[in-house]
């Protein structure tokens, strides 16, 4: 449950702090050792959870799609610092990686971009630590957790973090007109069986998909599947594809877990709080993407 | 003759009584679905009350009934200072949440996501999240939140959100009008017809007026194909064009 001390500044430590927070008690790395009866690290949750989100028959609403309804934690995330294995420090909390595919784990960056993550992180502010909006997928894990609000024809996550937001229609209707960018992009959902499966275009190049600095183009396309394993458990699995950036599609897939009964997601403002964001611009710069207009 | 004519007023009459209102969409649980994405026309967030055109200012009636504010006097002189000084203090120009009931007038289209459970509001502004909590009770305070907390509940085919736990860092307009922490608003959605809502609120805040107010507007539904609520991330536009150095 949120308390009313929370509406502080969003910089960097606060957001280390938030994955911390999120994270759960058990097992290494401050994430619970085993979730809907299977291991919590993506690499075996993942083979573990898909045939038993396949064979699982939800709850369901009124008009007869899965029912998601309610507050979500992406528990195994860290409050998106990192999405690679890695092993921990002053800044960043151990993480065990989410990427299911490549089978190592690593984003599978193109060579002129091996180092780039590393640049970001010593020379740029993560978008969000400016409350910037998150992006996607990276809304879905990042710190704080979601809130899924089902209505006729149309899915919606309500964001705790900076009060973001995202609407997906439901509803076969087409994406906007190509040269509109938004930083949440244009989601579009449908449903294949019991599977939520959202394809998200016209993003912009001025987010990340961590606190670490991994990051794409405006060429990237998003394809996710929300399907739950059982009644308080769902498994997300989402695609990044970007030629632009990546050899390759590559995919990550975590456990989203319900937060206790009662749990309400509030009003976390982020510019509207003391906002540090001066000082962090005394030795990092914005992100504007890798080739950002002049 | 005179049967007739009496039959025909009845026969009249009747059916005047009778006129159904026009069928409402209706969600699953057979509360009206107020589902969708609506827009305010008014030229509230200017100014609340009724004012003349001044530069980049359009004309408007106010949505205030009787159009004045029951403003105490130490007030009514605080209004007119941020009158005074609207181009710098008014939050609006930090992109800042705007507020309830602001939001709701303000010159963007927001998008209703309706559960039985959870309503949802979100507005193309500066990605501003309303969420409507259904027949439960306000956290106990003091919490100071720029949208507030929202309690909804169905009375009849009227939707009724009481909203309480406000900061005052929110003002009501561009023309200075304002609140304290005290605010308490109590909103009513009423849906006339499948593509306008009645929205009316009562204002009260016992320090800053006399009494409490009410204001009232329609909200129409934006009919275009594949409307869809954008992004007007003014922030974010402020801060990338300063590390540019300029425009």
């Amino acid at each position: 449950m949120a308390t009313a001390s929370r509406g502080f500044a969003c910089a960097l430590a606060c957001l280390l702090a938030a994955g911390t927070l999120l994270a759960g008690q058990e097992g290494g790395g401050g994430r619970p050792a085993r979730i809907a009866g299977c291991p919590s690290p993506s690499r075996e949750f993942y083979p573990c959870a898909k045939p038993k989100a396949e064979a699982f028959n939800p709850p369901r609403n009124a008009d007869g799609t899965p029912n998601m309804n309610g507050a979500w934690n992406p528990v195994t995330a860290n409050g998106s610092q990192n999405i690679e294995d890695y092993q921990g420090d002053a800044f960043l909390n151990k993480q065990i990686s989410l990427i299911i595919d490549p089978p190592d784990g690593k984003v599978p960056y193109l060579p002129q971009y091996a180092n780039k993550r590393q640049d970001n992180w010593d020379h740029y502010i993560d978008p969000i630590g400016a409350c910037w909006l998150a992006g996607v997928p990276r809304q879905v894990y990042a710190p704080r957790g979601i809130a899924i609000v089902q209505g006729s024809k149309v899915f919606s996550f309500v964001g705790e973090f900076a009060h973001e937001y995202r609407i997906i229609p439901t509803d076969n209707s087409p994406h906007i007109g190509d040269s509109i960018r938004l930083f949440m992009g244009d989601s579009r959902g449908h449903w294949e069986g019991n599977t939520l499966v959202v394809d998200t275009t016209n993003l912009t190049e001025r987010t990340w998909l961590s606190i670490s600095g991994h990051f794409h183009s405006d060429a990237l396309h998003v394809t996710e599947r929300f399907t739950l394993v059982d009644a308080d458990t769902i498994l997300y699995e989402t695609t990044l594809t970007d030629p632009k950036v990546y050899r390759q599609p590559w995919t990550m897939a975590m456990p989203i877990v319900r937060f206790e009964k009662g749990h309400e997601v509030w009003e976390e403002p982020c510019i509207e709080s003391d906002h540090d964001l001066p000082d962090l611009l005394r030795e990092h710069k914005l992100w504007l993407g890798l080739d950002p207009p002049k | 003759m005179k049967l007739a004519s009496a039959a025909l007023l009845i026969l009249f009459a009747s059916s005047a009584l009778a006129q159904p209102r026009p069928l409402l969409p209706r969600a699953s649980d057979g509360k009206p679905d107020l589902s969708g994405v609506w827009q305010a026309l008014t030229t509230a967030n200017y100014d609340i009350q009724d004012h003349s055109a001044r530069l980049g200012v359009p004309a408007g009636q106010g949505i205030v009934e009787g159009n004045e504010l029951p403003y105490q006097p130490w007030a009514r002189a605080k209004k007119e200072e941020n009158f005074r000084n609207r181009a710098t203090l008014d939050h609006e120009e930090k992109c800042f949440l705007l507020g309830v009931p602001r939001t709701m007038y303000a010159p963007f289209p927001f998008q209703i996501v309706q559960s039985p459970a959870y309503i949802a509001v979100f507005s193309e502004y500066q990605h501003t999240t309303r969420s409507i909590f259904m027949n439960s009770e306000h956290p106990e305070g003091p919490i100071e939140w720029f949208m507030g907390d929202s309690r909804g509940r169905w009375e009849g085919d009227t939707l009724v959100v009481d909203v309480r736990h406000f900061t005052d860092q929110t003002w009501f307009d561009r023309a200075g009008n304002f609140h304290s922490t005290d605010l308490h608003v109590v909103e009513r959605y009423t849906m006339e017809t499948p593509d306008h809502i009645r929205y009316e609120a009562t204002l009260e805040d016992p320090k800053v007026f006399t009494r409490p107010w009410t204001i009232a507007f329609t909200l129409y539904r934006r009919k275009e194909p594949n409307v869809r609520i954008l992004e007007y991330e003014c922030y974010q536009y402020a801060q990338e064009q300063q590390s540019r150095g300029g425009p």
